[in-house]
């Protein structure tokens, strides 16, 4: 499969300030992958040198093929972006906001009535952008990055100031999007919405790269194992740090925290009984990407 | 990239005649047109009796003068005097358009999101400016309409008779081309203002300086009688060759400027040819400028 996005030591420099720094990533056609990050942590401009708007300072970036920068950017016609605050004119009405970014895109006009319905703004598509909610302006931008039927959709913070009927509404878009083929790169500060979208992840800090990986992958790596044990507590320590591929135990009142791969709680299990310590509980411990995006980003 | 420019004004056009501040723009200037016209209609009434009965005349212009202005206030010398306006007053609101129009889609954020539509920043920066220029085109031909009407009700109420012959429809083409072309230095320092600044603030701040001190400079115009050499100097300044184009374009349509400037020296103005070649490469200079801001810099987020 050929990757939709491709970066290469993409680097950018603000004076001495690096706002991304030597960034590798590829995102496989037809997947949603998801970038997360803190604050600050430069997804934004990420996303904003993937669309060839902030010139790199370093390293590059090929987009559906073409190397971004290479002008003219016949890829950006491939291409929905919805990049961080919706952005329109607040003189015009939602349907003419579309209209406007229609005719600059050479797209036919019939299109905006069928992106409408899919962000729920059929309704008010004739009012005025600068009477809308924060979360009409949202459905608004995603109509817009829908406008062209593009192969690949970038979204930053789609459900930022929605209802939670609204979140959930996107959320079901963003996967009838992906379900139809179309690549989907996600930024959104919500884990548990990443979570539940994407496939894989890329987690930034201070403009590095520090995870990726699918979801599943992330999670189970270093998750370890939970134990209650009946009786000599040190005595079952003793035991687990005796075995090859335990790395560390840690008590937490009644549990033991065993860094070990959960694959293997059958076989603590057998071990601790042969061994005559009582199991009373044991289980592979449950982590959120919410708990490995703060412990990797050390936000806690 | 002729389809992606007939796209891009299309959009752009959308957004110009949309815009609550064009009409607002549109509706200043014909208001202060018609009041300069009223002003000097009074002037007449005042000078030949006709607002008071004609026992009591005002006469602080000359014979020559009021000739002049009846000129003014009839077919085909309003359409000079019109044309005057939009290369006056028309001027500064241009400057205030087209601030508003390039300033804004920084301001608003607007900029980035059609820069993924369009990625073309030339094609985007001239389809700006070619929007401007049908949008002011449009503004003078309303003008010429509204002042031919003025003509008319001058005529019937004053009895300053008004003659268009078939001459003086073919001169209106040439006078409104020279019109847009006499603005087009001031739009396109505006729209290098706003791009440099990144705000419509910047723009407006940017045109309005650049007017007042250009304008000012014209004074300057009386030292060219020191020598040819200051004169030659003096000419390259930009308001000496805007004064050519505006005189031509009154003496197209039967006025003489220099009836009511006594400062005005015809004689010390530069050719038409090198007027045009001035204005010509004051406008390159000023696009290329916008366009090279445009071109190198990061577009981020709203400003």
């Amino acid at each position: 499969m050929t990757a939709a996005i491709v970066t290469e030591s993409l680097t950018k420099r603000y004076g001495a300030r690096v706002a991304v720094d030597q960034l590798s990533l590829s995102v496989d056609h037809g997947e949603i992958f998801g970038l997360l990050g803190p604050n600050g942590a430069g997804k934004t401009t990420t996303i904003t040198m993937l669309l060839g708007l902030v010139r790199p300072s370093a390293g590059r970036a090929i987009v559906l093929g073409h190397e971004v920068g290479v002008s003219p950017s016949p890829f950006l016609r491939r291409v929905g972006a919805m990049i961080e605050t919706p952005a329109l004119y607040p003189y015009l009405s939602g349907y003419d906001n579309l209209r406007v970014l229609a005719r600059a895109g050479g797209i036919a006009e019939v299109r905006i009535n069928a992106v409408l319905p899919m962000v729920g703004m059929a309704d008010r598509a004739r009012d005025k952008a600068g009477t809308y909610s924060q979360g009409m302006r949202q459905r608004l931008a995603i109509a817009a990055a829908l406008l062209p039927t593009p192969e690949l959709i970038i979204l930053d913070e789609p459900t930022n100031g929605l209802d939670p009927a609204g979140t959930v509404e996107i959320r079901d878009l963003i996967r009838e999007l992906a379900a139809d083929g179309r690549t989907i790169l996600l930024c959104s500060h919500l884990l548990h919405e990443v979570e539940q979208l994407c496939g894989r992840v890329a987690i930034l800090k201070e403009g590095r790269l520090i995870a990726q990986g699918t979801v599943n992958e992330l999670l189970c790596r270093d998750s370890g194992i939970r134990l209650h044990v009946e009786g000599d507590q040190d005595r079952a320590i003793t035991l687990l740090r005796a075995l090859p591929w335990v790395s560390g135990v840690v008590v937490e009142g009644d549990l033991l925290l065993v860094n070990a791969p959960a694959t293997r709680v059958a076989e603590l299990n057998a071990y601790l009984t042969r061994n005559e310590v009582a199991v009373a509980e044991i289980g592979a411990r449950e982590r959120s990407l919410e708990s490995f995006f703060l412990e990797v980003t050390g936000d806690h | 990239m002729i389809t992606d420019l007939r796209n891009l004004i299309a959009a752009e056009w959308l957004k110009l005649s949309r815009r609550p501040l064009s009409w607002v723009l549109l509706g200043v200037f014909l208001g202060l047109m018609l009041l300069y016209l009223a002003t000097w209609a009074l002037v007449v009434m005042l000078h030949t009796g006709a607002l008071i009965g004609g026992n009591t005349r005002f006469e602080v212009l000359s014979p020559a003068q009021i000739v002049e202005l009846q000129r003014q206030l009839s077919v085909p010398g309003i359409f000079g005097a019109v044309l005057g306006q939009v290369n006056s007053t028309g001027g500064i609101c241009a400057i205030i358009l087209a601030a508003g129009f390039l300033g804004s889609d920084y301001t608003w954020g607007t900029l980035r999101v059609l820069l993924t539509r369009a990625p073309h920043r030339g094609a985007y920066l001239l389809a700006k400016l070619i929007t401007l220029q049908i949008g002011i085109l449009v503004t003078i031909l309303i003008a010429l309409l509204i002042g031919a009407l003025f003509a008319l009700v001058c005529s019937s109420t004053l009895g300053i008779p008004s003659h268009l012959r078939p001459g003086d429809l073919l001169a209106l083409p040439v006078g409104v081309l020279r019109s847009l072309y006499i603005i087009l230095p001031y739009v396109m320092l505006t729209l290098a203002s706003a791009a440099f600044g990144r705000s419509a603030l910047a723009g407006v701040g940017g045109g309005l300086i650049f007017l007042a001190l250009d304008v000012s400079a014209g004074s300057l115009n009386t030292i060219g009688v020191v020598s040819p050499l200051v004169r030659w100097l003096v000419n390259l300044l930009l308001q000496p060759n805007i004064n050519t184009l505006v005189v031509l374009n009154s003496q197209l349509f039967g006025l003489d400027q220099s009836v009511l400037l006594s400062s005005l020296d015809l004689g010390l103005l530069p050719s038409p040819l090198h007027a045009t070649l001035v204005i010509a490469a004051y406008s390159g200079f000023f696009f290329w400028g916008a366009y090279r801001l445009l071109l190198r810099r990061d577009v981020v987020g709203a400003y």
